[in-house]
């Protein structure tokens, strides 16, 4: 009798079977699960009661809290609770104001140490915990091991919050297949529900970042004109200015923890209720004074008036970009929990002189889009669309006076290589630190600071004769990579690479180790599946490659690829995760020439099938 | 991967060109080999379509801007040297210049401003459908894709102004 095959949970190698993918939403305040069950995009719900899982955790000795439970303990216990987590990650201690956060914060080696009553937790960390939670309810509800999952980030996400999101990623355990940005996903999912064409506008304000992206929908391609925001702009600013307002008022210390918090919350209720209410009595007693107000939406307005206006002006940025002005535009989608404020709606509707779209619920969008992300890259759907984004602020290096060099601008289609020349400044210079910074000012200070590399090995030469290329590239998850290369001379110069934020690479891999702490015999039994997974799927794929594509090949790559197939079978029959892993990069790099051929013929094809097609009409 | 890039989008080699198609064919070619087509495939496909895909990007942002796709004609016929402008023409950059500082504050004077520079650039641009199509003069060429550029420059200026 033949054995019966079955295949690693949630990494099958059938190419049609359904693959168990997700879309996330990690929001500053609510995080949300989703995926496409049965063809429609679905939240996934916790414990069948809320669709959104408050993005709060709370440390303590017995266990760790995420959700509501932790939410519970906001104010009874701020120092170990932990909530807007997303306003920390991929940042250090001098980009935030603490007295915004009613937490312990302190200076960590790149990152923000949070000083709770079991250690010191960091920014990844907590946002790993959030992701943890998620993917626990995501694997209840779907029955099995995710293959993977679309994270989305703020469109105006630097490289560093990125990078930080993609680690918190990796440390919870999921595999990330994109990170998309949040109005991108927002646009996913509205334009394919109500099949939308046109210039359309993504206005995304959520608890703690603020978003406008504009977007041509074509059928089958949702193209990204252009995305304009600030990461440190959402609702938790709008809560502040009541904060401000009160304990300027009635004399309160926000440096104290406790009645920052206190305050914090009842800002958020006022704030809330007067989406609802055109006023609201407040009567409250907060460290022995009494707070006696009456809201009205008038005069909240006046206190956030500067907030409204610099999410109008970023909308104006964005249409110039895009060479759009506002009667060119064909709808204006509203999305993130802050939207519901009536004077942001009213706002956005006086200068776009237009109704705005908000019949999809603003909490749930991105999530939904996200999901429909997940289930396209998995290659699950039938759904034809290709997405294309841009990246949302200008890449470049310090030059001579603290001058930025732009290299890639803002607004370029991903994916993007870009590269420049530069020289050396002194004679017989042998090294050329590049220092990579983003943002849109002109002095490297008002920039935000990416990395510094060394470029050593220079051949001595007069100044300005070497020629020192610097190539960035931008991936379709948004992130970058530098390197740099001096071209008069055959030498490979040598690169050292510091990032100056974030997590290094060795950190990660510590924290990794410590969260699963694996048996050494269970991490081997890992890896070997997880070698045998991967080989399956590079023989499946080549030889489906070969069935069609063969005839692109001399007869000499071809008897080599199947050697190399050959060899990856023969090693996995041995079982022994060495030998599997080094055929499986054997045959990788002997099908290189391969993939390259193949890509060009699909541009013919592309071409090719449009002719065609026009011949028909 | 150094494929022409009017090859690459199927066009004749033109300044003048057909942006429909241009669009058109670069959507069709990014819907075949974009990476967020092979998320699940092969190491080796995902840094290829990577690589094309980033390729393909570059060739379509170069075609589709006219002082770009001017300056990548004059790349594939003649090395690049350095030109010098006229000295009328640096004369007329500083006037122009000195007349945007005068009449920031006037809506009236900057429309009609934006509307006597959108001509110019449309006389340079048309100046350089000749120069490159017909005449095949890169020297002239050259010196014109430089007061284009100026110009262009210039607009967005008044338009920044504007708004």
């Amino acid at each position: 009798m033949a054995l019966l095959q079955i295949s690693e949970p949630g990494k099958s190698t059938m190419p049609h079977e359904h693959r168990r993918v997700i879309g996330i939403d990690l929001g500053t305040t609510n995080s949300l699960v989703a995926s496409v069950i049965s063809g429609s995009p679905t939240i996934l719900n916790l414990n069948n009661k809320s669709n959104l899982l408050p993005s709060v955790i709370h440390y303590s000795k017995d266990n760790i809290l995420v959700g509501n439970d932790a939410k519970k303990l906001l104010s009874k216990d701020p120092k170990n609770t932990i909530s807007s987590v997303k306003r920390l990650i991929g940042k250090t201690i001098g980009d935030i104001n603490k007295d915004n956060f009613p937490l312990n914060l302190e200076d960590g080696d790149g990152v923000i140490n949070i000083k709770t009553s079991i250690g010191i937790k960091n920014p990844i960390e907590v946002s790993a915990e959030i992701l943890k939670s998620l993917r626990t309810v995501a694997e209840k509800k779907l029955g099995g091991e995710l293959m993977g999952a679309v994270v989305t980030v703020p469109a105006y996400f630097d490289d560093a919050q990125r990078q930080a999101t993609k680690d918190a990623c990796q440390l919870s355990g999921l595999n990330i297949l994109r990170l998309i940005n949040e109005p991108t996903a927002a646009a996913v999912a509205y334009g394919l529900d109500k099949k939308s064409m046109g210039h359309f506008v993504i206005f995304d304000l959520g608890g703690g970042t603020f978003d406008v992206s504009i977007l041509n929908l074509t059928k089958g391609l949702f193209e990204v004109l252009s995305t304009h925001g600030n990461a440190n702009l959402g609702g938790d600013d709008f809560d502040q200015a009541i904060v401000n307002f009160l304990s300027h008022k009635y004399k309160l210390n926000i440096k104290d923890i406790e009645i920052q918090s206190t305050i914090s919350i009842l800002a958020k209720e006022i704030k809330e209720s007067l989406s609802n209410n055109k006023e609201v009595e407040v009567l409250k007693v907060i460290n022995g004074k009494e707070i006696q107000e009456t809201f009205t939406r008038e005069q909240f307005k006046t206190l956030v008036d500067d907030l409204i206006k610099q999410t109008i002006e970023a909308t104006k940025s964005a249409l110039n970009d895009a060479k759009l002005s506002t009667d060119e535009i064909d709808g204006i989608i509203m999305v993130g929990g802050s939207t519901r404020m009536p004077c942001i709606q009213e706002a956005v509707k006086s200068f776009f002189k237009q109704d705005l779209l908000n019949d999809l619920n603003p909490d749930e969008v991105v999530a939904l889009g996200a999901a429909i992300q997940a289930n396209i890259l998995a290659g699950n759907g039938q759904e034809d669309l290709l997405l294309l984004d841009v990246t949302p602020l200008s890449l470049g290096i310090e030059t001579m006076g603290s001058i930025v060099e732009r290299i890639i601008p803002r607004n370029t289609t991903l994916p993007v290589a870009m590269a420049q020349e530069f020289t050396t400044y002194q004679d017989g210079q042998t090294a050329m630190s590049i220092h990579v910074v983003q943002g849109e000012r002109e002095l490297v200070d008002d920039c935000r600071s990416l990395a510094k590399f060394t470029l050593r090995k220079i051949p001595p030469m007069v100044a300005g004769a070497a020629k020192i290329k610097v190539t960035f590239q931008v991936d379709t998850d948004g992130l970058l990579s530098v390197s740099a290369e001096e071209t008069t001379t055959n030498v490979k110069a040598s690169i050292e690479v510091k990032p100056s934020y974030g997590l290094s690479e060795d950190k990660i891999k510590t924290m990794l180790q410590s969260s699963y702490d694996l048996a050494e015999e269970d991490k081997n039994s890992r890896i070997l599946a997880e070698a045998k997974v991967d080989a399956n799927q590079l023989i499946e794929l080549t030889q489906k490659a070969l069935d069609t594509d063969k005839d692109l090949l001399t007869e000499s790559e071809l008897s080599q690829i199947k050697n190399g197939l050959k060899d990856l079978i023969n090693a996995l029959n041995s079982s022994n995760k060495d030998k599997i892993k080094e055929a499986t990069k054997k045959l990788n790099s002997q099908s290189e020439p391969f993939a390259a051929k193949r890509m060009d013929r699909s541009i013919q094809k592309a071409l090719t099938g449009k002719s065609i097609n026009k011949l028909e009409l | 991967m150094t494929q022409n890039y009017f090859e690459l989008f199927n066009l004749s080699e033109k300044f003048e060109i057909d942006s429909e198609k241009l669009q058109e064919n670069y959507r069709s070619i990014q819907k075949e080999i974009h990476p967020d087509r092979f998320a699940t495939s092969t190491e080796n496909e995902k840094i290829q379509s990577m690589i094309k895909s980033t390729h393909v990007n570059d060739a379509y942002q170069t075609l589709k801007s006219p002082i770009k796709r001017a300056k990548y004609i004059l790349s594939l016929h003649k090395s690049v040297e350095k030109i010098t402008l006229p000295p009328n023409f640096l004369m007329q950059q500083m006037e122009w210049e000195e007349h945007l500082e005068n009449i920031e504050q006037s809506k009236n004077e900057l429309a009609e401003f934006k509307e006597a520079i959108s001509k110019e650039y449309e006389q340079c641009f048309l100046l350089l459908k000749t120069q490159i199509d017909i005449e095949k003069n890169w020297n002239e060429a050259a010196i014109t894709i430089d007061k284009l550029h100026f110009i262009e420059k210039l607009l967005n200026k008044i338009k920044i102004t504007l708004n």
